[in-house]
């Protein structure tokens, strides 16, 4: 048990490091139209083209599903554990909502994350679904992927509501991961939960708002 | 003539003397032999330890769910020892004499020396052992005061330090259910004991879950099993508290001696109902700081704070002017009686004094005494919702510890042959009266120094004998009349709960046999128990069944052994014509209300033999070689 | 005051169990919870109904034998708290008390309210302990332990084993329980020799016993008597892992 929670803050702590570099990418969207079209989609070029990046995505790929496997796995065993929940249980009195329902809030990101890949990952790397058109500069348009998929409300309201669970998770997630990894120290651990905060605010804040300014735009 | 089998030799070298003559057994052989150890307290854990770590086969009993439940956890205050630590004169004599004085001089000198003697080298094991105690912050231990003493000796963990110190023996004795030497039955209760040819040679075990009832067989059998005050009812003691044992192995030929000495502590919490099931032990600790105060002016219905500094009375520091605060508990608790006996009591039931902690939190400050007393305070708090920070806390006297018990040789061996009794159920080195923080102490010595010394002097020569088998038909005799009693019990099927029962048991040991007694009342006590002893045994409801967990029927077998002793100890209490220690008859007082102590007709300890449902009485002569007894003045 | 008790009874570890609801009248504020509940037996014992077994052993808050699930918390409603320090004037006249006995699979009921804890007494068997016998200790102020250590020593080794920890956690996890044990040991110079030795040892004894793995809600430290920190949760963790890799 001790090595698959460790596994789940490794990967987990390695996917808060992700989500930085993305929302810094996605903030380019916040430009004004021209730039933002050439920015992200040279931006998006590069990445692709990288090896390094390559490898990384891989890593990515991998966190992702070990995150989601030993997750199931832990939660299956601790369910075994508790294999008679109490009738009436006012869990809310000794621990936050957040807390009691990691699994839940990560079944929502899942579910995010399949819609999202099927957006973006599914039509720019594997050509699935409508072609992606170039732009002046002759790269990928993935600019454009993003602004039509944002003229949809239903995609705006779906990208923004989701990222809710997202800081949630991520708030309770990356101060759990230290105390996983056995980082104890009592005010340290303070200035770590805080820090928790402020970043899963930033992440849902910032990947929350970006699709309702393109959808304005 | 009872023999205590005290070694020759100077005071101080006596123990040694024992050593080296006692006889040894090779490991090898100590393969070969059994040892039933019942009860899992500071006593029973520590001597279940030690003995698997000489090589013994041990089997632990304990009525508890595991053996950390002991009520050795309750103890709060320390533990103390003679290290002289902080140079302020202490000494094993002095020890030695602090406790032989604290108990009135009615305990044998060598066992209090060896006990004062043996204090040291156990806070050694404890640490050793990784227990937390307080700290300097250069790393030295901490040492606090206690009640009927003048020096620093009490060691202790934070308000915990019982807890702390069972914890270690109770590892220590898992730590040996590891290596395969201990076997251990928590949830089982001993019902009886089975005398083979005048010698103990095993147990019959109820299973507290199943209720099937079981034996054991072993070349000896040792007794932990704590203080009986629960015969009181309402005590400082944990609820399943109880005599059983030992009355059962007094049925059998143990001699019970000084039954009714009875310590009654001072600060424990006021009762406040009539359903209130124990009475909560708050730390001796508290009053090396805490003053203790009732209004000077009788049935004072002002709030505490409200009443001014002249219109208190601070009737220890008054009466007692040298101890305070810090006079030892029998006569603290005697004076609080005093008080409100005469009406000052304060509270809405008019049965408690105050205990006030503003002179010390103005003198050390706010923090140093949360430090101190920080979870006394939370608990208080918890049980009274009153913040004593605020105001004072109200405290009252409470049946807290027996001195008296089975009674036992230097070596700690009953009158029964391979029956031993150690810590509280045995009556050895408290006398009339126990000293604070001595408690845990003597648990500790018997059962890991004492007993591991003395046993193999008799297992020697059971070694030579054939081993017991629980085929042997006095086991099955024992069981028979184990269940037969279970049977009658619930087969009464009458109108009343135990608990009324036990109430009423209760109500009249409070009255007649607690801290003040005298020969009517005790006459008086002695008809009414066995009036409610014969109503129990007809008017009783125990509902559901033998097999299968009853903890009805549990209270029942206990309540049953308890209006047995309960005669026992009113008889005690009427047959010593004279005031000592806890046992303070008001016919044998001073004129002054100290008591009167008789050593020209009561220098004895009362040793009382079973016969046929009356009580014979036995005299082992107290000699004083080292001491000349006096009078016990605290003033 | 009155209140209504609804209590989970049940016959033995194999049956199956169910609540039963039970008025009872003439009750104090000043009762404990288990004043209340001893006041409700000898109702039933007149009734001539079986009595509802509960445990209990001090009634002060330090043997760590009581301790059942009330209306919906570990230990009632305060934090900080054991079963039998709950005093009734922490419910209202006519409330419905619901009671349960500590739900985990390491935990199984025995009988009513009364389950087994010996799997936290086998967590201990596996080195809670300091591998000296009796009789081979140098002198006590050989050892020096500075405050602050003994200090955190002193609040991990506060616990007192009743298993809130277990009972509150959604994962029945035993956690808090054996890393306060682990943090009391191996932080005292005493327990330095065999620290790699007990961590590893304790935690692999819990998870044998079935108990689930901490994710951090936090609920223990709160429903825990002693107030121990989850904090020793994070250094249990350090510790198996330096033992595990470094050691």
């Amino acid at each position: 048990m001790f090595f698959r929670k460790s596994i789940i803050a490794l990967t987990g702590l390695f996917l808060c490091l992700f989500l930085i570099v993305h929302l810094s990418a996605n903030s380019i969207l916040l430009l004004p139209e021209e730039t933002a079209r050439e920015l992200y989609n040279s931006y998006s070029t590069t990445l692709r083209e990288s090896p390094i990046i390559k490898i990384v995505a891989y890593v990515l790929y991998l966190s992702i599903l070990l995150h989601i496997v030993y997750a199931l796995l832990i939660t299956l065993n601790n369910r075994r554990a508790k294999s008679k929940r109490y009738t009436l249980n006012q869990y809310r009195e000794n621990s936050s909502w957040t807390s009691q329902n990691m699994g839940l809030l990560g079944i929502m990101i899942l579910l995010f994350i399949v819609v999202h890949l099927a957006n973006f990952w599914a039509r720019i790397k594997l050509g699935m679904g409508e072609g992606v058109g170039l732009d002046a500069n002759g790269h990928v348009d993935v600019y454009e992927v993003t602004y039509s998929l944002f003229q949809n409300i239903y995609y705006v309201l779906f990208y923004t509501l989701l990222m809710a669970p997202l800081g949630l998770h991520l708030y309770h997630g990356l101060k759990s991961a230290f105390m996983t990894l056995g980082f104890y120290h009592k005010k340290g651990l303070r200035i770590i939960a805080k820090l928790s905060l402020i970043y899963a605010v930033i992440m849902a804040v910032g990947f929350g708002i970006i699709p309702f300014i393109v959808f304005f735009k | 003539m009872l023999d205590a089998k005290i070694p020759e030799g100077p005071l101080e070298k006596k123990w040694r003397n024992y050593q080296m003559k006692a006889q040894l057994i090779n490991p090898a052989n100590k393969k070969k032999l059994n040892v039933i150890v019942v009860g899992s307290g500071l006593a029973g854990a520590g001597a279940a330890a030690t003995l698997a770590e000489l090589g013994y086969d041990v089997k632990c009993f304990c009525y508890q769910d595991s053996a950390r439940r002991a009520h050795s956890v309750a103890a709060q205050g320390g533990i103390n020892a003679a290290k002289n630590y902080q140079h302020d004169g202490d000494s094993v004599w002095r020890m030695f004499y602090d406790t032989l004085k604290g108990g009135d001089f009615r305990s044998r000198e060598a066992n209090v020396y060896r006990l004062a003697e043996l204090s040291a080298p156990l806070i050694d094991h404890y640490v050793q052992q990784g227990v937390p105690f307080a700290r300097e912050y250069g790393g030295v231990l901490v040492n606090r005061s206690f009640g009927g003493v003048q020096v620093q000796r009490t060691f202790y963990a934070r308000g915990q330090t019982g807890q702390q110190l069972l914890l270690a023996a109770y590892s220590q004795l898992y730590k040996m259910k590891r290596a395969k030497k201990v076997e251990m039955f928590p949830r089982h209760e001993m019902m009886d004991i089975v005398v083979i040819d005048g010698k103990a040679k095993g147990i019959i075990a109820r299973d507290l879950v199943t209720g099937q009832l079981k034996r054991f067989a072993a070349d000896a059998v040792v007794l932990a099993t704590g203080g009986y005050s629960r015969v009181f009812r309402l005590s400082t003691l944990a609820i399943g508290c109880n005599g059983s044992a030992i009355w059962k192995a007094h049925r059998r030929g143990a001699y019970f001696a000084a039954p009714s000495f009875t310590q009654i502590h001072p600060t424990a919490l006021p009762q406040t109902s009539e359903a209130q099931s124990k009475l909560t032990l708050m730390s001796e600790s508290l009053r090396n700081d805490g003053r203790i105060w009732v209004p000077k002016k009788k049935d004072d219905d002002r709030k505490a704070n409200a009443i001014p500094e002249e219109e208190r009375d601070y009737y220890l520091e008054r009466r007692y002017p040298s101890f305070g605060n810090l006079a030892p508990r029998d006569i603290a608790s005697r004076a609080a009686k005093e008080r409100i006996d005469a009406g000052f009591g304060t509270g809405r039931l008019k049965n408690a004094v105050y205990l006030d902690f503003k002179h010390a939190i103005e003198r050390f400050g706010m923090d140093t005494i949360k430090d101190r007393y920080g979870n006394l305070f939370k608990m208080y708090k918890k049980i009274t919702g009153v913040d004593a920070y605020q105001e004072p806390m109200q405290i009252s006297p409470a049946a807290h510890f027996s001195m008296g018990g089975l009674w036992v040789d230097y070596e700690l061996m009953t009158t029964i042959s391979g029956l031993y009794a150690i810590g509280e159920c045995n009556f050895s080195d408290h006398g009339a009266n126990r000293l604070g923080a001595n408690s845990l102490l003597q648990a500790s010595i018997d059962g890991y120094f004492v007993l591991p010394n003395t046993i193999n002097n008799y297992l020697a020569g059971a070694l030579k004998e054939d081993h017991p088998t629980i085929e042997h038909p006095e086991f099955e005799k024992v069981e028979k009349e184990v269940a037969a009693q279970i049977n009658k019990i619930l087969s009464i099927k009458g109108d009343k709960t135990v608990d009324h029962f036990h109430r009423e048991l209760g109500k009249v040991m409070w009255q007649e046999c607690a801290m003040s007694r005298n020969k009517k009342g005790l006459e008086k006590a002695i008809a009414q128990i066995q009036e409610t002893k014969n109503a129990f045994w007809n008017e009783v409801n125990v509902t559901g069944a033998n097999q299968e967990m009853n903890t009805e029927l549990e209270k029942a077998l206990r309540l049953a052994d308890f209006f047995e002793l309960a005669l026992l100890m009113c008889t005690d209490a009427l047959q010593r014509e004279e005031s000592c220690g806890a046992h303070f008859r008001e016919e044998y007082q001073t004129s002054e209300g100290e008591a009167l102590r008789n050593d020209d007709t009561f220098c004895y300890v009362s040793a009382w033999e079973y016969d046929h449902g009356g009580f014979r009485l036995h005299r082992e002569t107290l000699t004083f070689e080292n001491v000349q007894p006096t009078v016990r003045s605290y003033k | 005051m009155k209140v209504t008790f609804k209590i989970w009874r049940q016959d033995n570890a194999a049956s199956k169990g169910d609540f039963v609801s039970y008025e009872v009248d003439r009750l104090t504020e000043d009762m404990s919870f288990l004043e209340a509940l001893d006041y409700l037996n000898e109702l039933l014992v007149a009734r001539n109904e079986k009595v509802i077994a509960y445990e209990y052993d001090c009634r002060e808050g330090i043997c760590g034998q009581c301790g059942v699930f009330i209306n919906g918390r570990a230990h009632g409603p305060h934090d900080h708290m054991t079963t039998c320090q709950l005093h009734m004037r922490s419910f209202a006249d006519g409330q419905t008390i619901v009671v349960e006995p500590w739900r985990a699979t390491a935990f199984p009921v025995i009988k009513d309210l009364v389950v087994d804890r010996s799997a936290f007494d086998n967590i201990i068997e596996q080195g809670a302990y300091i591998s000296a016998k009796t009789g081979t200790a140098p002198e006590a102020n050989a050892i020096l332990v500075g405050k602050e250590v003994a200090d955190k020593a002193m609040d991990a080794a506060a616990c007192i084993g009743c298993g809130a920890c277990v009972a509150t956690c959604k994962n029945s996890s035993a956690a808090l329980f054996t890393a306060a044990k682990i943090n009391h040991l191996n932080s005292l110079p005493q327990g330095k020799q065999e620290a790699s030795k007990r961590v590893l040892e304790m935690t692999r004894q819990m998870e044998l016993e079935g108990f689930g793995s901490c994710t951090f809600t936090g609920a223990c430290e709160v429903e825990c008597p002693e107030g121990i920190s989850i904090l020793n949760i994070a250094e249990m963790n350090a510790r198996r892992a330096k033992a595990k890799w470094f050691d």
